[in-house]
């Protein structure tokens, strides 16, 4: 499957750079308005579990990159043989400022909280999520926390600080 | 009439301190099962004292009513249930004296069977009042338990009115004392009684009315302090109660008040013990259960009398 | 129980019962709950103290906070502290209670618990060992019976200090003040 999938890739979409298979894992860059297609593509070729949709904050470069890794379902001892045993991480960058991705909710159902966790943690948006509220968060956070330019150690001070205690 | 009132009085008494005692005795009995040494046998007494002391929210008037019922109704079914002492002339016992029973002469095993159900439905009653959606599951399956035990419970009771001829628990004792206990005359209601005995206590494997862990100790689950307590004590006064019926039915009473307590404590342990080691069963389980084995241990029981008559 | 202990259990059963009889709402905050399922079974015993753990808040009168406190955690953790009855004892266990411990310079969780709730004592370590949590237990009847576990008097005398420290957390809570404060404190005083 996996070397039938590579080209496959390329053949189909253009603009896609596919690494691998090495180990079990293959990398596939895809531009960013193209990845439901992409998802598509990819869950109707086998790859049917998304497993986790992450973001990395590249901030010397200016970008977000949001990976999503897809496997596949291991049905039963005898299917799940060395070929489809992958991992493909598919990966899209987007710029640091607003953010914006299409979501992948009507062909992954299950990423609507990854999507909610990004979206409330980095900034990413991501048009077409029906609830795109904050997740873990109470708060209302000037710069979201986990990006690189968010200094934890003055927000704690301000925040948690600026309480006063209620006797000594 | 003297003596009428110092049964009054005493009765309660006695079902109170039992109670408390088999409580405490039951948590140091599924300690040192557990190989452990657990807290000192006086530990209910402690926590129910500290339960008066605290001050918890009251959800509405019918709210704290149903602990009055459920502590009326226990508090009451204890008058009726002869308590040891025996009536026998002629017997030459060195401590016996007479039969210690406040109400013995009022309807006997009907009455006690239903005032046994106050307890259930008074809880049932007022835990919906709280608006916990715990405490209406909880409810629910206390009333579906109570469902369970009372099919088996009245074919043994049936069972053993008509072997003995009597409604009357003091009568029934008294001729369990002249011709042997009811466990060797009617053996298969004693067995059927048996195993639906934890459903009745409400404990292990049949505690699913009170799952802390599940359902937020069920129908329990908004009552604290002083309502808390009450229940404590109502559950004491119910454990006596059910184990005094036990006793009574198919162990012979007792010849004076210190056997009919060696009894009683004798009946717990051996339900504690086996219930120490047993897991909680779901409601469908325990209802199955009790609407299939001891149910027809039961109706073997009265066709077995009916036709040795 | 020696002529010394009836005589105390004589004069005040109200203190000594509430020493005694200790139930621990099994509120699972953080990483330290960890530690409370070895302290409450066979090896390390805590029914011996008279400490069990209840499942409801209603039933309990100790509260202890096993962990980092994180402001969803803060919340319920608020919410289950007043629905205990009175006299309640809150224990903050582990130091991410005390001063942030790991955390200390985290986003999301608070970093001293007793600006939220009053807190009657403390069990350094991370994680407290068993042992610690029996010192603990008996430190704190100590306390009660000297009467500094007043946790709850001083939640009610400073209640608006309290509320206002979590409405500074929080902005609008959902939940109404548990005693009257602000201007119906005042209506209520005249």
């Amino acid at each position: 499957m996996n070397a039938s999938l590579r080209t496959g890739l390329e053949a189909t979409f253009k603009g896609v750079e596919v690494t691998g298979p090495r180990d079990g894992m293959m990398s596939v860059s895809a531009p960013s308005d193209s990845i439901p297609v992409v998802l598509g593509y990819l869950k109707d070729q086998g790859l049917d579990h998304l497993a986790l949709v992450s973001c990395v904050d590249w901030i010397d470069q200016g970008k977000f990159e949001v990976i999503y890794l897809l496997t596949c379902y291991m049905r039963n001892d005898t299917d799940y043989s060395a070929e489809q045993r992958l991992h493909v991480l598919l990966r899209t960058e987007v710029p640091r400022e607003s953010p914006s991705l299409r979501s992948v909710i009507e062909v992954f159902a299950n990423a609507e909280p990854y999507e909610r966790e990004i979206h409330e943690l980095y900034g990413v948006h991501f048009e077409g999520h029906p609830r795109l509220i904050p997740l873990f968060l109470e708060r209302h956070y000037e710069v979201p926390p986990f990006r690189k330019d968010f200094d934890t150690r003055a927000y704690v001070e301000q925040t948690f600080g600026s309480i006063p205690p209620v006797e000594d | 009439m003297v003596s009428d009132i110092i049964q009054f009085v005493l009765s309660p008494l006695i079902a109170l301190v039992t109670g408390v005692f088999l409580l405490g005795l039951s948590r140091k009995i599924i300690a040192r099962i557990h190989r452990r040494y657990g807290p000192p046998i006086y530990q209910p007494v402690i926590d129910v004292l500290r339960l008066m002391t605290q001050r918890s929210v009251s959800h509405g008037a019918v709210f704290e009513l149903g602990v009055v019922f459920a502590l009326a109704g226990s508090f009451v079914t204890v008058l009726f249930i002869p308590l040891g002492g025996t009536e026998l002339a002629g017997e030459a016992h060195p401590f016996a004296h007479g039969v210690l029973c406040p109400l013995s002469s009022a309807g006997g095993l009907l009455v006690v069977m239903y005032l046994m159900l106050y307890g259930p439905l008074g809880i049932a009653l007022a835990a919906g009042e709280s608006a916990n959606p715990n405490a209406s599951i909880g409810v629910s399956r206390k009333l579906l338990l109570a469902l369970a035990y009372e099919v088996p419970f009245l074919l043994v009771i049936l069972a053993v009115m008509s072997h003995y001829e009597t409604i009357s628990i003091t009568e029934i004792v008294a001729r369990q004392q002249e011709s042997g206990w009811g466990v060797l005359s009617v053996p298969l209601s004693a067995a059927a009684a048996f195993l639906i005995l934890p459903a009745m206590l409400g404990i292990r494997p049949f505690d699913v009315a009170s799952a802390p862990q599940e359902i937020a100790s069920g129908p329990l689950a908004e009552y604290g302090g002083t309502y808390l307590g009450l229940l404590a004590v109502q559950k004491a006064l119910h454990l006596f109660v059910v184990i005094a019926l036990f006793t009574d039915l198919f162990l012979g009473g007792g010849v004076n008040l210190a056997t009919f307590l060696l009894k009683v404590m004798a009946v717990f342990v051996v339900a504690e013990l086996i219930s120490a080691v047993l897991p909680r069963v779901r409601i469908e389980t325990a209802v199955k259960f009790c609407w299939k084995w001891p149910a027809a241990l039961a109706c073997l029981q009265m066709v077995v009398t009916t036709l040795s008559k | 129980m020696d002529r010394n202990q009836i005589g105390k259990w004589l004069r005040n059963p109200a203190k000594m019962a509430n020493k005694y009889s200790l139930h621990a709402v099994y509120f699972c905050t953080g990483c330290g709950i960890i530690e409370i399922p070895p302290v409450i079974t066979t090896r390390w015993d805590a029914e011996r103290f008279g400490v069990l753990p209840v499942a409801t808040p209603r039933q309990g009168n100790l509260f202890m906070i096993t962990g980092y406190v994180s402001l969803k955690t803060l919340k319920a953790i608020i919410r289950t502290y007043e629905q205990m009855p009175d006299p309640k004892y809150t224990v903050g266990f582990g130091s991410c209670p005390i001063n942030g411990g790991m955390y200390w310079d985290s986003y999301n969780t608070i970093k001293h618990l007793d600006r939220y709730i009053p807190v009657d004592g403390w069990i350094a370590g991370c994680m407290p060992r068993p042992e610690a949590v029996f010192v603990g237990v008996t430190h704190l009847w100590t306390l009660i019976d000297k009467g500094k576990a007043d946790g709850y008097l001083r939640y009610r005398k400073n209640y608006a200090a309290y509320r206002r420290n979590q409405e500074m957390l929080f902005g609008e809570l959902d939940w109404s003040p548990l005693y009257p404060v602000g201007d119906e404190a005042e209506e209520a005083k005249r």
